[in-house]
């Protein structure tokens, strides 16, 4: 299932530009790196570092220019829509920065829409344990405009993890919340890799936010500029001062 | 804030385009019919006035009573040589023109079988305002000369056998000529001439003309002549100049086609009305879209009134557009609903399109009105935009008061509506009153379901939705609740199908009734075992049919069916059809009698009459009253009441009177239909092949048919026009499969974000494709039910006062589960462009959009 030295996704000479010509940006130039399974890592950088495009390429939204993703021991820069749209369904999982979840369903059914998109039921007692987990035992049947913004991305989380995939990307998870909802997902996170050895890659400007990960990726100008494990989040910001 | 106006227009032409198609397909309509029927009128004055243009005076016979028939009596050929002697006359000519039928020489009619077909007799040239563009005029009794738009519809050449059929069995004419006449074609009808005593004797005119062209001496003008002429004719027939017979006609012409320019004008305003739904919803939909926008030009100091202008700049804009499209696109609907006529054999006659200034005002007010009008309330929400919409993401106010408004103004306007539909159906107003009364009170009770709508929104999506949910568990859930997510969108896009759906399920419901109607009438009716009549099923036919057939044998009787409009003197007045049998009419028909019976028949004279049971009491007549009527020739027989019918049929009309008198006093000797009893033991297929045989070479208008041929014949009928009927109202369904394509396009275009979302978590291109696809699947199956609802409720309304008069209302349920199914199927027609749209959007882009 891994690629080499246990690693699940794999960014090998990535470039990424933008334009043609004289206009041309060139927002990754030459990213090389591994996501070990398991593991929680945070992508920071100022804006316009390249750590979203970083995010949308690994998790094939976008294509890099030059280079290669191999996600799952699967080369994924070639696939065309279809196969994407089944690597997304069965192997990925998202949390976006608003929480995009569908105000037609209730939490619950919002919770397992990746399965039911699939056409695959639930595993009962899996589902269950992920409700206690995100809290959201009593609110079930809400719609999300009965849930406050951090439950709502509760659910988001909980719908990530809802297919146990390879591994879930995060954009800005903590974005559009306040200090304490954002905790409760970010502990959310950490418990996901931790008990259920999930993997998770986070993007977010959030120096707290990275304080809860496991490794510390910092971009800059489209370039790795840091690779290490973050200490607290006054390490994060200190480290952040010395990047900008 | 015009060049805001036009800048934003343009941002959205794709969107703009649609909505001005709306506007495009009805004023289209509206000019299309103005075109064409003007068109029509002024290929009908051509001919007239130009069939005239050697005459200067003409004599035709008075005609009291305008037959449905067309037919004018004729008048004794004894006056023309009075008229020879009145000083002025330079040339006078008597001249036969009488309806008749024409056949190839394979036995083929010629011409289009509801156009009318003329044998005329052939003028002395000072007279004739034909040409003869091949050959020459006819000279002998063997001789034909035939217009060349006939001759080359039927692909003739000179030389070839016609053969002519009138009064007289059919005669082949060896054709010499081919004639035309003015620079108008006379569609599917047909000129045919002979020398003038042949003409006679065919059309059993011997002695008589039907009209007497006169030319005046040089210097005399044509009103001196006429009124010397007047002088020495009598009072039975008119005299008059070229000009006022041209202008007579042409007035008879409008009068008898103006229900035609009524009709479509009715199809083209729910081409209209269902436009305007999509103006509406359109203008509804952006301008809640473009809520920040407004909110931003707030802040920068626009006022209320400017924003305000923008919108209504922009719905100008697009009415001036739909109005001019609309107007080149009548030329186009013109010439399509010409061809659709002439496919269900209404051919009429054609000049080059004429287009009048009040065709082009009327299109251009219309496109304008209804754009604006339409687009007024949307306007008016968009001034209430506060400037804080800028900065934050905020729903448009829509206070809870409005629902209640709403709703009750629904009701309000529902009930105005069916009292207005009940008053015109039960209240005391006369033929066009009534219809107008019941058209306002139609589309009130449409307009006040449109707005309670929304309200069923929830009940009749998750109704519509069901099956769509068993079939895709997920993506039928997603697509129903996405209908039932903003209720006032989807009602308004599902009314504008509801009202296309409510006319088409009301005529096939109420068209389903006459069919049904008609065959239990034959059954009820009919004891005779075949009937001859017209291949048109109403013209008259020729009193030596139902001779010949009387001597095929094993034919025991025939009975004939003879009728002519009358004007009663007394009672309510108004113009009855009276009917004249046969003494022996009761072995082939079932009179139900109220009063009297068949010895009353037997028995009946020439200063009796037995009367329809729902005239007499409309006009107040019981048993020995006295019946006056006014005759198309003039007469006025005075007739005693001596029994009473049941007529649920109408196949009598309002009297029955003998025909003796209907031959003396109406002047009418051809049948309506003739009933035909077999001997004992005589094989019907055989007989009927007999008198096929014999029609087929001597009355070639003629055809025999048994009980179940005269259904299906008159059943025939009723689905053509049907089939008309759903072709016009296409034009309806077709704008509202737009409505439900760009509300389909709105609310993708604010599910953008959502849409990325999906896709992101593993939603193939083919299931959002499906999801979209079912979304409009339902709104145009809630706008079906609705319309079918209600098409059902009026048909069943209307056909209550018909009731008394046989008309069974009959549910045709197969037809109306076909029609949702059309329905649906409509969805997906309209969600092809939505939904590819959709499936197509860039994940990531979707996923940023704001």
């Amino acid at each position: 299932m891994s690629g080499p030295n246990g690693q699940v996704v794999v960014a090998s000479g990535v470039t990424r530009r933008y334009g043609e010509g004289e206009a041309a940006v060139d927002a990754l130039c030459g990213i090389s790196t591994g996501f070990e399974r398991g593991r929680f890592t945070a992508i920071m950088g100022p804006s316009g570092s390249g750590k979203s495009t970083l995010m949308h390429i690994l998790a094939g939204l976008d294509r890099p220019t030059t280079g290669t993703v191999t996600l799952d021991g699967e080369e994924i820069t070639g696939l065309d829509d279809a196969a994407l749209t089944r690597l997304r369904r069965d192997k990925l999982g998202f949390v976006f920065q608003f929480f995009n979840l569908l105000p037609v369903l209730t939490a619950e059914e919002n919770l397992v829409l990746p399965l039911s998109i699939a056409g695959r039921r639930p595993d009962r007692e899996w589902l269950e344990q992920l409700i206690h987990t995100v809290g959201l035992a009593d609110r079930r049947t809400h719609r999300p405009s009965e849930l406050s913004g951090g439950q709502q991305q509760r659910v988001a989380v909980a719908r990530a993890l809802v297919s146990k995939p390879a591994v879930v990307f995060a954009d800005e998870p903590t974005g559009n919340l306040d200090s304490k909802a954002s905790e409760d997902v970010l502990r959310l996170l950490r418990q996901a890799v931790d008990e259920f050895g999930q993997t998770v890659i986070m993007v977010s400007h959030d120096p707290s936010a990275a304080a809860h990960a496991d490794r510390l990726i910092t971009l800059r100008d489209g370039a790795i500029v840091h690779d290490a494990v973050p200490g607290s989040a006054d390490d994060v910001i200190e480290l952040m001062k010395q990047i900008d | 804030m015009t060049r805001l106006a036009v800048k934003s227009l343009w941002a959205r032409r794709v969107r703009a385009l649609t909505t001005t198609l709306a506007v495009v397909i009805g004023v289209a309509f509206v000019a299309g019919t103005y075109i064409l029927t003007d068109t029509t009128f002024a290929a009908f004055d051509e001919i007239f006035s130009e069939s005239l243009s050697k005459t200067d005076v003409v004599i035709t016979a008075r005609d009291e009573v305008e037959q449905e028939t067309g037919e004018v009596p004729s008048f004794s050929a004894t006056l023309l040589p009075k008229v020879r002697q009145v000083p002025g006359v330079r040339i006078a000519a008597g001249a036969i023109g009488t309806p008749g039928g024409f056949f190839d020489a394979e036995n083929e009619a010629i011409g289009t079988p509801f156009a009318p077909k003329f044998i005329t007799s052939v003028l002395p040239p000072a007279l004739e305002a034909q040409t003869y563009v091949e050959g020459h005029r006819p000279r002998n009794r063997t001789e034909v000369s035939i217009d060349e738009g006939a001759a080359e519809s039927a692909d003739l050449e000179l030389g070839e056998t016609i053969k002519l059929a009138s009064v007289e069995r059919a005669t082949p004419y060896r054709l010499v000529g081919l004639t035309r006449l003015g620079e108008a074609t006379f569609g599917g009808a047909s000129i045919a001439g002979l020398i003038l005593p042949e003409a006679q004797r065919i059309t059993d005119k011997r002695g008589e003309f039907d009209q007497i062209s006169i030319a005046a001496d040089e210097g005399v003008a044509e009103q001196t002549l006429r009124d010397r002429v007047q002088r020495i004719a009598p009072s039975s027939v008119l005299v008059e100049t070229a000009a006022e017979n041209a202008a007579r006609n042409s007035d008879q012409i409008r009068d008898n086609l103006g229900f035609l320019r009524i009709a479509l004008l009715i199809f083209a305003f729910v081409a209209l009305f269902v436009g305007a739904f999509l103006i509406f919803n359109t203008f509804s939909i952006t301008v809640a879209q473009r809520v920040s926008e407004f909110g931003m030009l707030r802040t920068l100091g626009a006022a209320r009134r400017q924003i305000l202008s923008s919108v209504v700049v922009e719905a100008l804009a697009i009415g001036i557009l739909g109005a001019a499209i609309g107007l080149a696109g009548g030329y186009a609907i013109a010439l399509g609903l010409n061809g659709l006529f002439v496919a269900i054999g209404i051919d009429l006659p054609t000049t080059g399109l004429v287009t009048k200034t009040r065709t082009i005002v009327v299109a251009v007010l219309i496109g304008i009105g209804v754009t604006l009008v339409s687009s007024f309330v949307p306007a008016l929400r968009s001034t209430r935009v506060p400037p804080i919409a800028a900065m934050q993401a905020i729903e448009l106010p829509r206070s809870r008061r409005r629902g209640i408004v709403y709703a009750t103004l629904a009701v309000l306007l529902g009930a105005a509506g069916m009292g207005l539909l009940l008053l015109g159906l039960f209240g005391s107003a006369e033929g066009g009153t009534a219809a107008g009364l019941m058209g306002a009170g139609a589309v009130a009770v449409i307009l006040g379901v449109s707005l309670f709508s929304p309200r069923l929104v929830r009940p009749l999506a998750s109704m519509a939705g069901r099956p769509l949910e068993l079939l895709r568990r997920l993506i039928g859930r997603l697509a129903r609740e996405n209908t039932q997510r903003n209720p006032a969108r989807t009602a308004v896009t599902a009314a504008a199908l509801m009202i296309g759906l409510a006319v088409v399920a009301f005529v096939t419901v109420f068209a389903a009734g006459i069919k049904s109607s008609i065959a239990s009438a034959v059954d009820d009716n009919f004891q005779g075992d075949l009937v001859i009549q017209n291949s048109d099923g109403f013209s008259p036919i020729s009193p030596r049919t139902a001779e010949a057939a009387a001597r095929v044998p094993g034919v025991e009787l025939v009975s004939t069916l003879r009728s002519a409009k009358a004007k009663l003197l007394n009672g309510d007045g108004g113009e009855p059809r009276v009917s004249a049998l046969d003494p022996n009419a009761d072995e082939v028909l079932t009179i139900d009698w109220s009063e009297g019976g068949p010895s009353v028949l037997r028995r009946l004279t020439d200063r009796e009459v037995i009367l329809d049971k729902g005239f007499a009491e409309g006009n107040g007549f019981e048993l020995g009253d006295r019946v006056r009527l006014l005759t198309q020739i003039g007469a006025r027989p005075d007739l005693r009441v001596v029994g009473e019918f049941e007529d649920r049929a109408d196949l009598l009309g309002s009297a029955i009177i003998t025909q003796p008198l209907i031959a003396r006093a109406f002047d009418q000797s051809d049948d309506t239909i003739d009933f035909v009893n077999l001997a004992p033991g005589a094989d019907s297929q055989q007989v009927q092949d007999r008198i096929d045989r014999l029609l087929d070479r001597d009355f070639p208008i003629a055809a025999v048919r048994n009980q179940q041929e005269l259904k299906e014949n008159q059943e025939g009928q009723v689905n053509q026009l049907l089939g008309l009927i759903y072709a016009l109202l296409a034009l309806a369904v077709i704008v509202s499969l737009f409505g439900i394509a760009n509300t389909l396009a709105l609310s993708i275009h604010e599910r953008t974000r959502e849409l990325g979302m999906l896709r992101a978590i593993g939603m193939s291109r083919r299931q959002v494709r499906t999801m979209i696809r079912y979304e409009a699947v339902i709104t145009a199956l809630i706008g079906a039910l609705l319309g079918m609802a209600l098409g059902v409720v009026f048909a069943a309304l209307i056909a209550q006062p018909l009731e008394d008069e046989g008309f069974a209302l009959s549910y045709p349920v197969g037809i109306l589960l076909l029609m949702l199914v059309f329905a649906a199927l409509a969805g997906v027609v309209a969600a092809i462009a939505p939904a590819r749209r959709a499936s197509r959007l860039d994940v990531l882009d979707a996923l940023h959009y704001e």
